[in-house]
């Protein structure tokens, strides 16, 4: 048990690191988005779709395996930072996208009557428009952070003792107690997990929600 | 052009082709049987969500949240590694079949709630018709509300499936050949991370564009998804 609960905070730790840098980089993805320049808007989307179109365990074979062989000194990656950039590269996809759509549900006439008082574009965003549409981002911010908390579970496979290798450990140990240890598992996220989908529930009620185009 | 064939040796990939063929057809039964059984599950867990009967609910709403909670690799373990005998099979699963039965399982409770929202959305007008010509629920269900359900929340089952089919790259822990298990071949005997990885990676991104172009043409077929 005190094994399980060292690997729940390995798992706390990446998550925690992961939804600070995804959400980070998926704002200034999701808001770049916005501005429809179609210099930067198509090479963001490209971006968004090569992310999202492979599984999340190739993003990590690859930031792992793969930049060590470019030869670069500073790419040459330790587990723990390798799981948190592939982890939040992959988050910022979904956040970015929720960004965006809350950004556009926020109507014109905000930021055009922003623009006509003589605010500049940067201000009409951070004082008008962004103030509405953190409240639309909220709740499906949840559901991300709950793809982020079960992503976790995966980066066991490049050696970090997370909740789900700290079960495997303490199977091969107990072969017999499998199904009370994997199950006792399961246990910890759902305690992990449940609080925040129970959150993002509640935020839902409390603001809305919007529309995430698919 | 020595650089490239030492970041990705194109000439191991092609001698590697038939693996990723193999594991390229196999992701792609495992995602259809997974699929099946998701579309079941999740048609039978939707209307016992909505129905009146508490332990009908709760038990769905439950299983839902369960599902939602906790990640699919320990679901696949769970179903996988300590599942005993089956009464019915007289054996344990085999990763085949405890991999799909879990992914399908996985998908059941976010294919319910989809589906759900398309019941929801089929107006009390059709079933009031559907009871005035005397159809009891079963014929309800399977001649009136379901086909418009089904129709109304095509795109987001298609989403869906996307998703199933970038899981379906988890049964390979537990020992599966499918197309990521195609690029582990690759490191494990050449040590060639880059051959093996970019290659299952442009295999899912050929996928995703599929299921990407088909969820478009779902949404102008059907018009729109449901609202």
């Amino acid at each position: 048990m005190p094994f399980l609960l060292d690997g729940l905070w390995m798992t706390v730790k990446i998550s925690l690191f992961t939804i600070f840098f995804g959400s980070l980089l998926g704002v200034v993805v999701g808001m770049l988005r916005t501005l429809d320049y179609a210099v930067i808007s198509y090479p963001l989307g490209a971006f968004i779709h090569a992310l999202r179109g492979a599984p999340f365990l190739i993003h990590l074979y690859l930031v792992y395996f793969m930049l060590p062989l470019t030869g670069i000194s500073w790419l040459q990656l330790e587990a723990f930072p390798a799981a948190v950039i592939a982890l939040s590269l992959y988050t910022s996809t979904y956040v970015a996208e929720i960004v965006r759509s809350a950004i556009q549900a926020v109507p014109r006439g905000q930021s055009e009557a922003a623009r006509s008082t003589g605010m500049t574009a940067l201000q009409s965003m951070w004082f008008v428009v962004l103030p509405q549409a953190v409240k639309l981002m909220i709740p499906p911010m949840g559901g991300v952070y709950v793809i982020i908390i079960k992503g976790t579970s995966i980066v066991s496979v490049i050696g970090i003792t997370e909740l789900v290798r700290a079960g495997e450990h303490a199977t091969q140990r107990h072969p017999k107690e499998m199904m009370m240890i994997y199950g006792l598992t399961a246990l910890l996220y759902f305690a992990y997990c449940y609080p925040v989908l129970r959150l993002a529930r509640w935020a839902e009620t409390k603001f809305g929600s919007v529309r995430l185009p698919s | 052009m020595d650089w490239i064939l030492d970041f990705y040796n194109y000439r191991v990939v092609a001698q590697y082709l038939p693996e990723f063929a193999r594991g390229l057809g196999s992701t792609a039964w495992i995602s259809l049987f997974a699929l099946g059984i998701s579309l079941s599950v999740g048609t039978i867990v939707a209307i016992m969500r909505m129905s009146s009967n508490p332990l009908l609910w709760r038990f769905a709403a439950a299983y839902i949240q369960a599902i939602r909670s906790t990640p699919l690799l320990i679901q696949i373990y769970l179903i996988y590694f300590t599942l005993p005998a089956l009464p019915l099979l007289g054996r344990r699963l085999d990763e085949l079949e405890g991999g799909i039965i879990a992914l399908g399982l996985n998908a059941g409770a976010y294919m319910s709630e989809i589906i759900r929202a398309g019941i929801e959305s089929i107006s009390r007008g059709q079933i009031e018709g559907a009871m005035s010509v005397g159809m009891n629920y079963v014929k309800r269900m399977r001649y009136v509300v379901l086909p418009q359900a089904f129709a109304r929340v095509a795109p987001p089952l298609l989403g869906q499936t996307a998703v199933l089919i970038k899981d379906s790259s988890l049964v390979s822990f537990i020992g599966v050949f499918e197309l990521f298990g195609a690029g582990l071949v690759i490191l494990n005997e050449r040590l060639m991370p880059n051959e093996g990885f970019l290659t299952v990676a442009v295999c899912y991104l050929f996928i995703y564009t599929v299921m990407l172009w088909l969820t478009v043409y779902a949404q102008r077929h059907f018009g729109g998804s449901g609202d």
